[in-house]
């Protein structure tokens, strides 16, 4: 680390130096307002500015960005990525800490390349705020000022300016102001630590009536406070808030495709979990209303990403009190209406105290007993604001790769968002609605997915839709899944025929533990399509039959005509200690069965719970009377498996549509037990 | 692959919507690799009895139109409403705010009582038939009207966008009207024209008619902290038919 002290003439002749050799985005003014744009002349620059309107992950992660080129229909290639190293100028440290936080983001899990191959192009300059905007709040939020996540900061003493180089990157920027310069005195350093000091201080518009640390805590007692629909009668649902949003990171997925019917693009849009249709599944379920979409955004800034991550994912820049005309989307008004309602949230927490159900759920899902622990898995004392950038090794990883042409193409061979090949062996239309497919991937490679898992299928040009698959693991190197004509992909997957190719991406999920069951009576319940996922976990339990004991399957359905696998369910029943049961809701055409709901079947499956271990999957309005029969009939939580649809988007937890409150679908379910998700208010709703 | 056959009509209505198709200029030629334009008033002389996708522009205000348009969805596998017109009735929804005999005698003067002036009251086009998508807009915009037509040959089914004009005027990363003390109709009015006249400075008129869900309560709650009426909020949501 280095400090120098310039004029600030110098900073624009460095600027000048800097345009000569990169791209630089950087503050400029526009429209009375501020933003971050590719800077042309120097003199553009401005370090004096209040906020941007919008944040610098736009330059991470862009409004609108091509994920896949495709010439339908059946090639897939990662586009040609803009491999141009840029200077980011001008951040200020709220912003760095939410960079910090989206590093940590991309990098989780499957890292996203996209956002990853920016990244390590960026070289970011922090500035300290000389201007504190409307809304701020940074000083509230511990981001006023950062000592690291940037490469150089500029710090304004006076007509000087401090410049700290933080890392190689940030040397290399340094040495442009030539050799002939001073290093910073240790009463400069006094004078930065007096701006500091001002800064932590000042950057307060709005006053927390807590620390950040409190506000996990905080929302866990809150869930069904009467606030979110107070509150959520006067938002719009427009987005705003979510798109001004440095720490906001979801997105959609759409095709377009030119003229010529073949050759398109895969896009990726920033997306807004307060948009009426964000959370709505093909089918037209609606999971989130509008109270419950304007409480996800405060829940997930303030209790899940804390849970998940170990950070709060609100920083303080106050975009979204500037951009929400309706004057509901400030998160220091939320917070400290419900300080004043919940004030228990400030005291110690007790052991066992039931309140933290919610964070205590998700924790638990997430393998992890609370968020202090979660901040601790991220190397961090205590629950922070800001993670230290240790995202830093996939990152150099694709920095590297980025000057390496083989590694590029190893790296995008690997694009988690280009799917791979599968050509239709079968179909077969299964009633009136349902087809099944048998797919085989290209070069006859094998799915290897479990029982329960997804896949998503590709109709370059159409889209993208998550399907169950529907046949069991051990079935060589093709695979079933059977589809509901219920959206674009899906009706336009109705007139493909064999040896047509389609995109696959995944399996993807969590699958249904058949190994730990060995042993158990297994009872399987499925209304609906609910059949087609449990259907693997069936072929599975019958192909090692010696393996469970009884199979009991309780089947209901709408109508004698929506009957899935009429056949196959003939035969499971001469299989030894296999029994079906079946039901319909409408007695409708031929039908010597039960009519009633899929309850119904219930007492006559002869459960023994301690030695049962049931399969649940059906559509949502079923869980809550198959479960609450199935606890009466006294089986445990643990012992029960729920599959549950959500909108399962990129598959790879970003983003954002298929979360059952802080719960990504598509990483821990969709198979879940219901121990694990009866304290999580949107799962079973 | 037989190119799928394309008829465009017109009812009440100014023909921008068409002139758009127009001034798609040399995607046309484009377009009309990928499909047969078989009957269109303002573009060709030919005619057809059947066609795959009809495009139909304009409202609909007299009883012959009613019949003519039933005719059109018989003969129509695909039919798309083409505009604000057609959609949700447009400026020509104007009228209703008046006593019919009034608004002829305004138009038309003395000649108000001509026969062939029939004017009914104004009706969308999915008042009348039922319609399979709808492009918004006044003018619709025609790369919209490209990406659906391409998407319908593909055989997808086009959705309407139901996401409020914010979305894309925020993505655009303008200044809202509301800061600038404009009545702005964009967080209630349907997207999809990337914020348009917001990006060009000005305040949305909400040509593309209201998202599925908007919420009022929280519209007027806006207009009485931006220190406006329902009335002039009102006024604006007529100009277009908003319902």
């Amino acid at each position: 680390m280095r400090v120098i002290k310039v004029e600030e003439t110098q900073i624009a002749s460095w600027t000048r130096t800097l345009l000569a050799q990169q791209r630089v985005v950087a503050v400029q003014e526009r429209d009375e307002r501020f933003v971050f744009d590719d800077l042309h002349q120097a003199e553009d620059l401005r370090l004096d500015h209040d906020v941007t309107l919008q944040p610098p992950l736009r330059h991470f992660l862009p409004e609108r960005e091509e994920l896949v080129s495709f010439d339908r229909p059946d090639r897939y290639a990662p586009v040609e990525p803009d491999d141009r190293p840029f200077v980011l100028l001008g951040v200020h440290p709220y912003d760095v800490a939410a960079i910090c936080q989206m590093d940590a983001v991309f990098a989780a899990g499957v890292p996203d390349p996209h956002y990853n191959r920016r990244r390590a192009l960026a070289t970011v300059v922090a500035c300290d705020v000389e201007t504190p905007s409307g809304n701020v709040f940074a000083g509230a939020m511990g981001t006023a000022v950062v000592e690291d996540g940037y490469d150089v900061l500029l710090t304004r003493i006076g007509r000087q300016y401090l410049v700290e180089s933080r890392t190689a990157k940030g040397d290399g920027l340094l040495a442009l102001f030539g050799d002939d310069v001073e290093d910073a005195l240790p009463s400069d350093l006094r004078r930065r630590e007096a701006v500091w000091r001002r800064n932590r201080q000042g950057l307060r518009q709005h006053a927390l009536a807590c620390p950040p640390q409190a506000l996990p805590r905080l929302l866990a007692l809150s869930y069904n406070d009467e606030l979110w629909q107070e509150r959520s009668e006067y938002c719009l649902s427009c987005g705003a808030c979510n798109l001004v949003c440095p720490t906001c990171y979801c997105f959609d997925v759409q095709d377009v495709v030119g003229w010529d019917l073949k050759s398109g693009r895969r896009l990726r849009l920033c997306d807004s979990c307060m948009l009426e249709d964000f959370a709505k599944v093909a089918g037209g379920h609606q999971f989130r209303l509008r109270r419950d979409r304007y409480r996800h955004r405060f829940y997930r800034k303030g209790l899940y990403t804390p849970e998940r991550f170990g950070f709060v994912a609100c920083v303080g820049c106050g975009r979204c009190i500037d951009s929400c005309i309706a004057g509901v989307a400030s998160p220091v008004d939320v917070y400290n209406t419900l300080l004043e309602r919940h004030p228990e949230a400030l005291e110690e927490p007790r052991e066992g105290a039931g309140a933290r159900s919610l964070g205590q759920a998700l924790a638990s899902l997430l393998g992890r007993e609370s968020a202090e622990e979660a901040a601790s898995a991220a190397r961090e004392p205590v629950l922070t604001l800001r993670p230290r950038c240790e995202a830093e090794e996939p990152r150099l990883a694709l920095a590297k790769a980025a000057t390496d042409a083989l590694e590029v193409e190893q790296l995008v061979a690997k694009d988690p968002y280009v799917p791979g090949q599968a050509k239709i062996l079968a179909k077969r239309a299964l009633t009136n609605h349902e087809t099944l497919y048998r797919l085989c991937l290209d070069a006859e490679r094998k799915l290897g997915h479990k029982s329960g898992q997804f896949v998503q299928i590709s109709l370059m040009g159409i889209g993208e839709a998550p399907i169950s698959v529907s046949s069991g693991p051990d079935d060589g190197p093709s695979f079933e899944i059977v589809v509901r004509r219920v959206g674009n992909v899906t009706e336009a997957l109705e007139r493909l025929h064999p040896g047509d190719t389609v995109g696959v991406r995944g399996p993807y999920g969590t699958a249904f533990p058949l190994a730990d069951l060995r042993g158990k009576d297994i009872l399987v319940v499925a209304g609906g399509i609910g059949i087609v996922p449990v259907r693997s976990a069936i072929q599975e339990v019958l192909w090692h039959r010696g393996d469970y004991g009884r199979l009991t399957i309780a089947y209901g359905m709408r109508a004698p005509q929506d009957r899935l696998f009429g056949e196959e369910i003939e035969a499971w029943q001469k299989e030894p200690g296999v029994t079906v049961l079946e039901t319909v809701d409408h007695l409708e055409g031929l039908w010597h069965g039960q009519v009633g709901p899929v309850t119904t079947l219930l007492p006559s499956c002869g459960i023994d719970p301690p030695t049962t271990a049931a399969l649940v999957c059906g559509p949502p309005v079923m869980y809550r009377y198959v479960l609450a029969d199935l606890i009466a009939a006294g089986m445990e939580a643990g012992d029960i498996y729920v599959s549950l649809e959500r909108k399962m988007k990129c598959g790879i937890g970003k983003c954002g549509h298929c979360q059952i409150n802080g719960v990504y679908v598509c990483q821990e379910g969709p198979v879940f037990t219901y121990a694990q998700v009866k304290n999580l208010p949107e799962a079973l709703q | 692959m037989k190119k799928p056959r394309v008829a465009i009509f017109d009812f009440a209505g100014c023909e921008g919507c068409q002139l758009q198709i127009v001034n798609l200029e040399e995607e046309l030629l484009s377009l009309l690799e990928v499909v047969d334009v078989v009957e269109w008033r303002e573009g060709s002389s030919e005619k057809s009895p059947e066609f795959d996708i009809a495009l139909v522009e304009g409202a609909i205000t007299r009883p012959q139109d009613v019949r003519r348009l039933e005719q059109i969805r018989a003969r129509a596998k695909v039919l798309v409403a083409l505009g604000a017109c057609a959609s949700h009735g447009g400026v020509n929804k104007l009228r209703q705010r008046l006593d019919l005999g009034a608004a002829k005698r305004i138009v038309y003067g003395a000649s108000a009582r001509e026969a062939f002036l029939g004017s009914g009251p104004v009706q969308s086009v999915d008042e009348v038939v039922s319609v399979d998508a709808r492009i918004e807009g006044c003018p619709i915009d025609s790369q919209e009207l490209s990406s659906v037509l391409r998407s319908l040959v593909l055989g997808g089914e086009p959705k309407t966008p139901n996401f409020p004009v914010c979305v894309e005027c925020k993505r655009a990363g303008n200044v809202c009207r509301y800061e600038r003390g404009e009545i702005c109709l964009g967080p209630v009015t349907r997207g999809g024209c990337g914020a348009r006249c917001p990006s060009y400075g000005m305040w949305c008129y909400g040509c593309r008619g209201s998202v599925d869900e908007p919420n009022i309560h929280a519209a007027r709650a806006v207009l009485e902290r931006y220190g406006k009426t329902v009335q002039e909020l009102e006024e604006r949501l007529a100009l277009f038919g908003s319902r």
